[in-house]
């Protein structure tokens, strides 16, 4: 009976559960789903890292490649990230170049790194004008289930913190730069940014971390970057329902709070690798 | 390098450091000499994914870890059942470059894609679809050896589980032979010796009809005998990897049983820690001589 109802009226089915102040399955309208990470499993890669947000999973892979400094900014590296979406983490895309939603998330992702500044461009250059870092993000989607950028910007957070650099020194007689892949570094990672999305129904009920249903259900979305002094790296609000201050109020309150929850995580994980 | 408008842009080029290295740092640091005939610990974990209808992860130790999702049966408008197969490789899956996404990575896929597809096709009940079409995406997310061999382990498992109607599972085994007038074929290289190697070769096999299913390979290879033997040789390990992946199968069947899909098996190791591998997930050794 609930489930014949659940197909034929969606919205109504939603609007039950969210009049008890829950949702249907069993969260809280605050409350996060399991948050799991590993970091380090892809060896091939300089960092990597496996995030699990509930049951959407995004695998983050950095490698680190040589290139010139840009011309007009000549003593910064690049970072360059790339979110994939495939059909394989859900029937909603198709195969081949990226499709929109994914080119979105590569561009929150890249204005999240230049506005939270996790790592200082200045930092990945090598020689000033002639060798510099790259640092290529792949992030591939590999289960959708909602609330992509927050487990995006997640599994990049903690693959750039497991991100090994070989030291590279530039030979002065040849000119050409000499890798020590033995004597490797971490990168300097200044700012924790940490994302939360919401989704707003019926534009006035927020909800955390919504799942692939609730999104599609939802009236609009917005996305809150947060980093660890509770200053405001970025609002992500595509369109969709209006927002009173008052709401927004409530989600930089709860973003700050998820804040210190990925930040102890994540601080656990990298100290039980070591 | 024209630069794509939909990703993110990046350095027009860029070099991998490993071009820089002293050359005796490139080499990897631990390539332990395993016996010819020894099969590498294997890992299959069928249904794994909430989105899709069937999913399977196999790794081998040493690194290979791959990713399989199947979606279907799906409507299509041609009267006969049909196969799509994807194979992509994670840009971070080998050690080296990073090869660009983009069109020309995409062409090198499209022949993996095409062997999968006829590897699988015959052990698949396609005449039981019709006007269906079941899509396949296989993702390698590491490449430590033998990925094409581990990703139609993972496609057939990923069958199997999404309930699809088949003959026999599908087990695959890549083989590998150095240069050099005497050398012996190997079973299941490692990354530095397949791409080393003079010859390469993977044979899929249907274990339980005793049919091969798919042959690959390339590269010289010596006598036709030495091929012959290769052959031999990957169907043996073939069939000593069969019944892991039932059991696996198994496992998965009642995992499904036990608890509602999607939801976190109660009891978790510390979530850091990458699954352990099975117990028996060494295939019994070769009888010695």
């Amino acid at each position: 009976m609930a489930a014949g109802f659940k197909t034929v009226e969606p919205l109504e089915y939603y609007r039950r559960f969210l009049k008890e102040n829950c949702r249907p399955d069993g969260r809280e309208l605050g409350e996060f789903r399991t948050t799991t990470v590993n970091i380090g499993s892809i060896t091939t890669a300089d960092g990597s890292a496996l995030v699990k947000l509930g049951n959407t999973t995004v695998i983050c892979g950095i490698k680190a490649e040589f290139a010139e400094p840009p011309a007009e900014s000549s003593n910064k590296g690049y970072i360059v990230p790339n979110v994939d979406l495939s059909p394989l983490c859900s029937s909603r895309f198709r195969p081949g170049p990226p499709g929109e939603e994914a080119q979105a998330a590569s561009q929150f992702i890249a204005d999240v790194i230049e506005n939270s500044e996790i790592i200082m461009k200045e930092d990945l250059c090598i020689a000033n004008g002639k060798l510099a870092w790259v640092l290529y993000c792949d992030l591939i989607c590999l289960d959708y289930d909602g609330n992509i950028l927050d487990a995006c910007t997640f599994a990049l957070l903690a693959a750039l913190k497991n991100v090994q650099l070989p030291t590279v020194t530039i030979n002065e007689e040849t000119g050409l730069a000499e890798v020590n892949l033995k004597q490797t570094n971490p990168l300097n990672i200044r700012k924790h940014p940490v994302a939360t999305s919401f989704a707003v129904f019926d534009d006035t009920i927020l909800i955390v971390d919504p799942t692939a249903e609730e999104e599609d259900l939802a009236t609009g979305t917005v996305t809150i970057v947060m980093d660890e002094e509770g200053r405001l790296c970025s609002v992500n609000k595509p369109g969709g329902s209006g927002l009173t201050a008052a709401k927004l109020q409530d989600c930089i309150t709860r973003a700050v709070t998820r804040h210190k929850e990925v930040k102890q995580l994540i601080d656990k994980v990298i100290k039980s690798v070591k | 390098m024209p630069l794509d408008p939909r990703r993110v842009p990046g350095p027009e080029e860029s070099q991998p450091p490993l071009l820089y290295a002293a050359p005796g740092q490139a080499a990897a640091a631990d390539e332990a000499e395993a016996e010819a005939g020894a099969l590498r610990p294997l890992l299959a974990r069928a249904g794994l994914l909430s989105q899709a209808e069937g999913s399977a992860y196999v790794e081998l130790a040493g690194g290979t870890k791959v990713l399989c999702a199947v979606r279907g049966p799906r409507e299509a408008a041609e009267g006969r059942g049909r196969l799509l197969c994807d194979f992509r490789r994670a840009p971070f899956c080998a050690r080296g470059a990073r090869p660009r996404p983009g069109p020309a990575a995409a062409a090198r896929e499209r022949e993996l894609g095409l062997a999968l597809q006829e590897a699988l096709a015959p052990a698949v009940r396609l005449a039981r679809y019709p006007r269906a079409r079941l899509e396949l995406t296989a993702l390698l997310l590491q490449d430590g050896g033998a990925g094409l061999a581990a990703a139609l382990c993972a496609a057939a498992l990923a069958l199997a589980d999404a309930g699809v109607e088949m003959f026999d599972l599908v087990v695959g085994c890549g083989l590998c032979r150095a240069p050099g007038p005497a050398a012996a074929w190997r079973l299941q290289p490692s990354a530095a010796q397949e791409r080393a190697a003079a010859a390469r070769l993977t044979v899929a096999l249907l274990p339980g009809l005793g049919q091969v299913a798919g042959l690959l390979g390339s590269g010289q290879g010596g006598p036709p005998e030495s091929w012959a033997q290769a052959v031999r040789l990957g169907v043996e390990g073939c069939q000593r990897l069969y019944p892991l992946l039932r059991r696996s199968l198994l496992r998965a069947a009642e995992r499904r049983a036990g608890l509602p899909r999607g939801l976190p098996p109660p009891e978790r190791d510390p979530p850091d820690r990458p699954p352990p591998p099975e117990g028996p997930a060494r295939p019994p050794p070769p009888d010695r001589p």
